[in-house]
């Protein structure tokens, strides 16, 4: 610790931070306006100048001038007070009085600052500037005359969100925000926005809705991606307004700007029961009795299992809760499972194969009362716990990574945060970042080095890797305790002429990789569902898993698995119990069967086996929709006699339905996800429901009916008990990640052997990859009037120029894009970012529906032709 | 005894023959200060246009919460005006903060004072009732 003093007081601080950071620590008020807590400071606006003894006979800057021993700083003298007077006058002079209309007006640092530094006149003149506004861009509306030019929007646009949108053109007094060009060409996170201490930079969603001070602010987890973000949502008269993140400012577009959502046109108002194939409008009572009498018929007639329930990766972990004790306890069945299936559940069963199922010890039930949504366990000093969830990373510790291995995921679109974590890592001299993608993506740009493969061929160059990795590093011994090295070794049997025809990568590119991992102090992977929604994405998760076990680190902060969990709750689905062969914490389910998996139901359901579903009860989850082969899936979903959705919209999979039952999103309930990343977020409720129900409360309320005593009577008592039951838990609580740091970590594994053969099927001349795009998340911000539909409305085929050459297309051309499964129309967009022979489609639409093409993946052939 | 009584005589008649101080009221009106705090009332621009940009200080500065609902909107030219703005002349209390608070002279109390009225609902003015060329006419159906 270093010792200084402050306007006499004796205060003790780390080394390393700031004058400004340890004064606003104690409580001692420094003014400033260009520092930023999340920024690196540059000392541009000078008003945080202070007396510094020993030091230079000037003031210098408290943001920008660490605390060394013996420090004496003096923050408040006339001379100081002068001369941040006067450099409020020269921000001032022409500062735009449109306080009254400004959006800004009441939050706003410079009226503070002014306030606060007794500015009341302006006694100099400059000439004035024309005021140069832009109002045609997307999202976020520009007034350069409001501009304080602090910086604070370039810097976080440049070194925090990456996008490098927003410059400075001109220099001295003339300096003025600017694009380059009107409208704005970037990714509309809107961060700059609430970043800026001036209304230069103001939401057009909010703009002219409320003043600042209107407004009660309800803390939430964002419910769109798995990124685990809270923010305030503000609201007034029961509306959502905007959206803010006051702890770091950085919130992805769809965060920012996609909570319309919860007043979209199409959103359910009142249960729906079909009849005569037709929906017609139903009370609560009539429809939940109308599901209870089915349900238990079906029961009657065919046994507990002819009830199969499918659970949501949006939905809450208490619903989820609920949802598996309906039919773990109430109807004494396995029969469940989450759609993550098809995409995060493979990361967990392959990741369960290597590492373990956790298991846990020296953990035991506080006797203490504990606060609403914190884990009743307590963790005691000799706590230990193993398991693949140990080998997970934390959000917080990836920019602790020396080396970042990306491999099939465009990182920003899938999972914000993680873009983030990265850029913060980068911040770090020695950080090196490798992205492994068949088409490029923006971190790309960071990338130290890029390896592009053929789409779908990650597991041979993972194998490849692996064997060249252990030719250079013959007497590795992998830091975690690692069984079956040779044997392993031995399987791996692909010659390196392989590799490269196969994966289309250069073997120097693949030693470069394995020198770097063999150097790395702590490496971490991160993959993503472009990997995981491949039908062997479970061997490819493996395979990964593999590679870890032989080059993690998990005693370095950072060094861990960073599989991306899809939707908000998508790990919560699975780590509630959600799944056909494990309750709760992963606990393997005792005394009963495994149910089968959602795979195998609609397997049975196609074979009319009599083991098939009659009824089926969807939480959420636009079948439909997400799985691959929508053809199959609606077919097989029509034998089901007895369909219950729940969901917030008449998807198409509830069009399907019997009954459709709506359901709270967004802010309108209470409840808890725990995010890719393992951090538990708490949604509090901040909007009226307007009639919807909240989804553990319509599935207590159906167990009520059907005679099961589910005892679920709000979700504070539901996390209670659920908390209870995992010991993955413990000691979790809103805004930490599981598992608990003070848990010691004894990490073991296996290598297992994996698949090598990577055919895609058909002979088809363009392979086709169905992945996220920025704007969106799933289906749920595709409806009217989506915040960031006005972005991106529609889905582009992506495809390389030279592609288009050949095919003679123009952009924004329709194309036909066909494959052995199915056809579909789609735009084009010409970019160099696809490689020629693959083509990109984002899965949120409607239309195209790019799941109408695929098999069993997410990769397909397709041939594409003109309109 | 009889004097004081003379006095009083002497003023009654002295009275009788000078300008009378009252007003034959309601037919004649008295003509307030130029100061006097009537009813607060939105101002217009000389195109006839609300100077009102919705900021909505008067509402947050009104101590007995008798303006309310101000609801802004997005004119063609980008700027703020309001589209809703109710002011509750039962709750006000003529106290004149609202048309400190405007930065824009917006809002300004102006000098009516027959604010009686039968019906409660007549004393809350909505946008249109509360702007300045039509409160003239505003106050027609008194008794």
């Amino acid at each position: 610790m270093v010792n200084l003093t402050i306007d006499g007081r004796a205060i003790q601080a780390k080394p390393g931070s700031t004058i400004l950071e340890v004064a606003k620590e104690n409580g001692i008020f420094i003014p400033f306006l260009c520092y930023h807590p999340a920024l690196k400071p540059i000392g541009s606006c000078r008003i945080c100048v202070v007396d510094v003894k020993p030091g230079p006979p000037r003031p210098i800057p408290a943001c920008a001038t660490t605390v060394t021993e013996g420090m004496e700083v003096v923050t408040d003298t006339p001379r100081l007070a002068a001369l941040r007077q006067e450099l409020m006058k020269l921000v001032l002079i022409n500062h735009a009085l449109e306080c009254p209309i400004c959006d800004k007006g009441g939050e706003c640092e410079l009226q503070n600052m002014t306030h606060a530094l007794g500015v009341s006149t302006v006694d100099l003149e400059a000439v004035k500037l024309p005021p140069n506004p832009d109002y045609v861009s997307q999202m976020v509306e520009r007034h350069p005359d409001r501009c304080v030019t602090c910086g604070r929007c370039v810097r976080v646009c440049r070194d925090r969100v990456g996008a490098m949108a927003i410059n400075f053109t001109l220099r001295g007094y003339f300096t003025e925000l600017a694009s380059g060009a009107q409208p704005l060409d970037c990714e509309f996170c809107g961060s700059c926005i609430d970043i800026c201490p001036v209304g230069a930079l103001i939401n057009k969603q909010f703009k002219y809705r409320a003043r600042a001070w209107d407004m009660v602010k309800t803390e939430i987890a964002c419910p769109f991606c798995g990124g685990g973000c809270t923010y305030q949502v503000h609201t007034k008269d029961g509306k959502i307004l905007r959206v803010v993140n006051e702890d770091s400012v950085l919130l992805c577009g769809r965060g920012r700007f996609g909570w319309p959502v919860v007043e979209a046109d199409d959103r359910l108002k009142t249960p729906l029961i079909k009849e005569n194939g037709n929906f017609r409008e139903a009370s609560w009572d009539e429809a939940l009795d109308l599901v209870a009498a089915k349900l238990t018929e079906t029961v009657e007639a065919g046994g507990a299992k002819a009830v199969y329930g499918v659970g949501s990766p949006r939905a809450t972990n208490e619903a989820n809760y609920v949802f598996q004790k309906f039919f773990r306890e109430g109807l004494a069945t396995n029969q469940l499972d989450n759609p993550g299936r098809y995409n995060y559940a493979r990361a967990i069963k392959a990741m369960a194969e290597v590492f373990g199922t956790p298991k846990l010890e020296g953990l035991e039930i506080g006797s203490a009362l504990v606060p609403p949504y914190h884990s009743p366990l307590v963790v005691k000093e000799a706590a230990t716990g193993s398991g693949f969830p140990f080998v997970l990373g934390k959000l917080a510790d990836l920019p602790k990574a020396d080396l970042v291995l990306v491999v099939g995921t465009d990182v920003t679109p899938e999972s914000p945060p993680l873009g983030w974590g990265l850029m913060e890592a980068k911040d770090n001299p020695n950080f090196r970042l490798v992205m492994a993608n068949s088409r490029k993506t923006k971190f790309d740009r960071y990338a130290h080095l890029s390896v592009r493969y053929k789409p779908g061929s990650e597991r041979v160059l993972i194998a490849g890797l692996i064997k060249f990795f252990l030719a250079d590093n013959p007497d590795w011994v992998p830091a975690i305790k690692a069984a079956g090295l040779d044997e392993f070794k031995d399987s791996i049997k692909i010659t390196p002429k392989e590799i490269t025809t196969k994966t289309g990568v250069e073997e120097a590119t693949l030693k470069e990789l394995a020198a770097l991992l063999a150097q790395a102090k702590a490496p971490a992977i991160v993959f993503g569902s472009e990997v995981m929604s491949q039908d062997k994405g479970q061997q490819t998760a493996l395979a990964l898993a593999d590679l870890f076990l032989l080059v993690g680190q998990p005693d370095a902060p950072g060094s861990a698995l960073y599989p991306v969990a899809e939707k908000n709750n998508s790990r919560g689905v699975s780590e509630v119990g959600v799944l056909p062969d494990m309750g709760p914490g992963y606990m393997p389910v005792e005394g009963t069967d495994a149910g089968p998996t959602l795979e195998e139901m609609l397997d049975l359901l196609e074979h009319d086996d009599a083991a098939a579903p009659k009824a089926l009860y969807l939480l959420g989850g636009d079948l439909l929709r997400s799985l691959p082969h929508r053809s199959r899936t609606k077919k097989l979903l029509k034998k089901v006699p007895f369909i219950v959705v729940q969901d917030a919209f008449l998807t198409d999979t509830a069009k399907l339905a019997d009954v459709v039952l709506p359901v709270a999103v967004h802010a309108e309930q209470e409840g808890t996800f725990i995010s890719s990343t393992g951090q538990l977020g708490l949604i509090n409720q901040a909007l009226p429901t307007n009639g919807v129900r909240p989804d553990w409360q319509i599935i207590s309320q159906l167990g009520t009916k059907m005679g099961f005593a589910l005892k679920s009577v709000s979700p504070k008592a539901i996390f209670k008990e659920l908390a209870k039951k995992m010991p993955l838990w413990a000691g979790l609580a809103p805004k930490l990640s599981a598992p608990c740091p003070e848990i010691k970590a004894m990490v073991s594994g296996k290598f297992v052997p994996f698949e090598v053969d990577i055919s895609l099927p058909g002979r088809r001349p363009y392979t086709l990859i169905i992945g996220k795009s920025l704007q969106h998340s799933g289906s749920f911000t595709t409806h009217h009037p989506g915040g960031t539909l006005a972005v991106t409305g529609e889905a582009f085929l992506k495809i390389n120029p030279e592609d288009a050459q050949s095919l003679e297309l123009a952009p924004g051309e329709v194309v036909k894009v066909i494959s052995s499964y199915g056809e579909i129309a789609a735009p084009v967009k010409l970019t160099a970012d696809v490689p020629a022979g693959v083509v990109f489609l984002p899965e949120h639409f409607a239309a195209p529906a790019a799941n109408n093409l695929t098999l069993n993946s997410n990769l397909v052939r397709v041939t594409i032709q003109k309109g | 005894m009889i004097i004081p009584l003379l006095k009083g005589l002497a003023t009654t008649l002295k009275m009788a023959f000078s300008k009378p101080i009252t007003l034959q009221y309601p037919e004649e009106k008295r003509e307030v200060s130029q100061r006097w705090r009537g009813h607060p009332e939105l101002t217009i621009n000389d195109d006839g246009g609300r100077r009102c940009v919705a900021c909505t200080l008067c509402m947050v500065v009104c101590p007995s919460n008798a303006i309310k609902a101000i609801v802004a909107d997005e004119a063609e030219d980008h700027g703020k005006y309001p589209v809703a703005f109710t002011i509750d002349l039962q709750r006000c209390i003529f106290c004149g903060f609202c048309q400190e608070a405007c930065p824009k002279g917006a809002i300004k109390l102006n000098r009516l004072y027959e604010l009686a009225q039968y019906d409660k609902k007549l004393l809350i003015l909505d946008i249109e009732g509360a702007t300045q060329s039509k409160s003239q006419l505003r106050l027609g159906d008194w008794l």
